[in-house]
């Protein structure tokens, strides 16, 4: 993984980002191939898997549990609403293993920032899950929806894809269903037993998608490569759910963005975010079909079948 | 604006692709190599050269990818890599190995650190290569005296980050190598970009500085380092000012499209495990046209 770059390869991507054909071919707001799987983790409530072109490969497994609601907070208004919700937990965790920087310690800063990243967009009133309908018992038991993102290789890009994959992954979990009887000592609940009661969490289609702005040069591009990360002077995180609406927006990079320049650069992130969302959502689709159709054995796929 | 999903099916059926093969065979470990035991294997040692029929201690020895049963005499493979055989000689060398430096061979490299007199460069082997300040033509001429002001100026020549292309001059004791950049063929690379590959899919040719019929320079390192650039013309008689600039050349958008597409091509051969040269590369850049291509 090259942490290095020579002026003159700093030169010919600032300008063929200039003149609309970067490094590999691709225009300014092109995305690379990314191939998406879901339902590889049997183990967990729902998991899935993207690669970006050649490199950049994140596998997120989602587990539902049963757990206590939170109950902290010196607000009793605060407490009030939270004793009626489920929780997300989030983490994400780079494998030493996908890039010489995060070998060692050298990760650790790096997983905090994404983690929190990812916990921020999902946790807030723009996250979109229903979390009213993830409480089991008010004030006693909720569903814990832990997200769990492993980055396996790392080819540039990475909060796009934890993103995208963390939305497949939650189209692709299923939460018990659970019955709640009322007896004497108060509310107790039961899990259904048929698998075929297990309902999508409520609000998936909801949970925004982040698009990575980065400028280079005057202009800016999606889905830098490494060495294009390299040549940046600012990027700008923009989260946006299926509608385009901005749900977030964070800077990054040492440089600065101008007034105009970060308008327009909002502006295309939500067009692009919503653009990413439908495709990604028409995959998913695609992919549920194909799986209903398909019984009988399976080729190579997943881990087996990449090389 | 463009974004594509894909199931991983969808990027296995491209497997198909019928090419024309240009590789030699691959193995896995096990898997027989040959039945003929007119094949010697190649050792570590020259003393461990030994005919296979005859072979009966393989334990004891160590040679290149290659073990051989004590009673058929088979020769099966002990690594995943790609059969070579060089007359009677048979050996292994693996696909994901790290570059090992031989004397002559041209490789593309990466400084990483200026030391002392010397700088370090990435050559994508165990150890970093060392480039000696006396190893490099200084700008004003061949039989120009290196002085102290030169050892100041070291960062002129070649700074962190910087791609060159050189020649292994030696080996140090722990295995390290010593490059050179001491003919007009060599130095720093510009007006292009770099692409990675295994190094056992470069092959030693006669000639590692390709012209594509493109107008596309292709510089293969034996070390799987690959410098794509715009083509110039032999810089035999340029000036030893701009053997050192950093500053690329006015570069066409069709030049730059074309330097694109040789690079698709060479990460898509390296994909499918294809042996990476002039010809190979050629051949995917007319094939590459026949695909769909996106605006």
């Amino acid at each position: 993984m090259p942490v290095l770059i020579s002026p003159a390869e700093r030169e010919y991507i600032i300008n063929g980002v200039d003149h609309n054909i970067r490094a590999d071919g691709r225009g300014r707001l092109d995305y690379r191939q990314i191939v998406v799987e879901t339902g590889l983790i049997s183990q967990a409530s729902g998991s899935a898997r993207c690669r970006l072109g050649e490199g950049t490969d994140v596998l997120v497994g989602v587990k539902v549990e049963v757990g206590q609601v939170d109950m902290e907070g010196d607000d009793e208004v605060i407490r009030e609403r939270k004793s009626k919700r489920g929780r997300v937990i989030c983490n994400v965790e780079c494998s030493p293993i996908a890039s010489q920087q995060f070998a060692g310690r050298g990760a650790d800063d790096f997983n905090n920032e994404l983690t929190q990243t990812l916990d921020r967009v999902l946790n807030g009133p723009q996250g979109g899950l229903n979390l009213e309908k993830l409480c089991i018992i008010p004030g006693a038991q909720c569903w814990v929806v832990n997200i769990d993102a492993l980055i396996l290789d790392y080819a540039g890009n990475l909060l796009d894809m934890v993103f995208i994959t963390t939305r497949a992954a939650l189209h692709n979990t299923k939460v018990p269903k659970t019955i709640i009887t009322e007896t004497e000592d108060g509310l107790e609940f039961d899990f259904s037993d048929d698998m075929e009661d297990a309902e999508r969490i409520e609000g998936w289609e909801n949970v925004p998608t982040a698009v990575t702005l980065s400028k280079i040069g005057s202009r800016h591009v999606v889905d830098a490569t490494p060495l294009e990360e390299l040549t940046i002077d600012a990027r700008l995180l923009v989260t946006v759910n299926k509608d385009g609406k901005i749900c977030g927006v964070q800077k990054g990079g040492s440089g600065s963005i101008e007034p105009s320049l970060l308008n327009e650069m909002i502006q295309t992130g939500g067009t692009i975010g919503q653009h990413v969302i439908q495709k990604l959502d028409e995959q998913l689709e695609r992919e549920e079909k194909e799986a209903s159709k398909k019984t009988g054995s399976v080729g190579k796929l997943g881990f087996f079948a990449a090389i | 604006m463009n974004v594509e999903f894909l199931l991983p099916e969808a990027r296995q059926n491209d497997d198909d692709v019928e090419m024309i093969d240009v590789s030699d065979k691959f193995v896995t470990p096990g898997e027989t190599i040959s039945v003929d035991a007119q094949y010697m294997r190649f050792g570590i040692n020259d003393i461990t050269i030994s005919l296979c029929k005859d072979f009966k201690h393989y334990s004891l020895s160590r040679s290149h990818g290659t073990f051989s049963d004590e009673k058929d005499g088979i020769i099966k493979s002990s690594l995943a890599g790609r059969v070579e055989i060089v007359n009677k000689l048979i050996s292994v060398r693996t696909v994901h190995s790290r570059y090992n430096a031989e004397i002559g061979d041209l490789i593309v490299g990466r400084i990483t650190e200026v030391a002392q007199k010397r700088w370090k460069v990435d050559i994508n082997s165990r150890q970093d290569a060392v480039l000696l300040l006396s190893s490099i033509n200084l700008p004003g001429g061949v039989m120009r005296r290196k002085t102290e002001e030169d050892e100041l100026q070291m960062r002129k020549f070649f700074s962190d980050g910087d791609i060159l292309a050189a020649e292994v001059s030696g080996t140090f004791q722990d295995g390290a190598a010593s490059i050179q950049t001491r003919s007009h063929k060599y130095g720093k690379l510009r007006n292009g970009s770099f692409v990675s590959v295994p190094p056992s899919l470069v092959q030693r040719c006669k000639t590692h500085f390709h012209v594509l019929s493109c107008g596309v320079d292709v510089v293969l390192g034996l070390n799987g380092y690959i410098w794509v650039c715009k083509h110039t013309p032999s810089l035999q008689d340029v000036d030893s000012e701009t053997i050192y600039s950093h500053k690329n050349e006015p570069i066409s958008d069709a030049t730059r499209e074309s330097i694109a597409r040789v690079c698709n091509c060479i990460t898509s051969l390296a994909r499918k495990f294809k042996i990476i040269n002039d010809s190979s590369i050629t051949l995917a850049y007319e094939e590459s046209f026949e695909t769909q291509h996106i605006d």
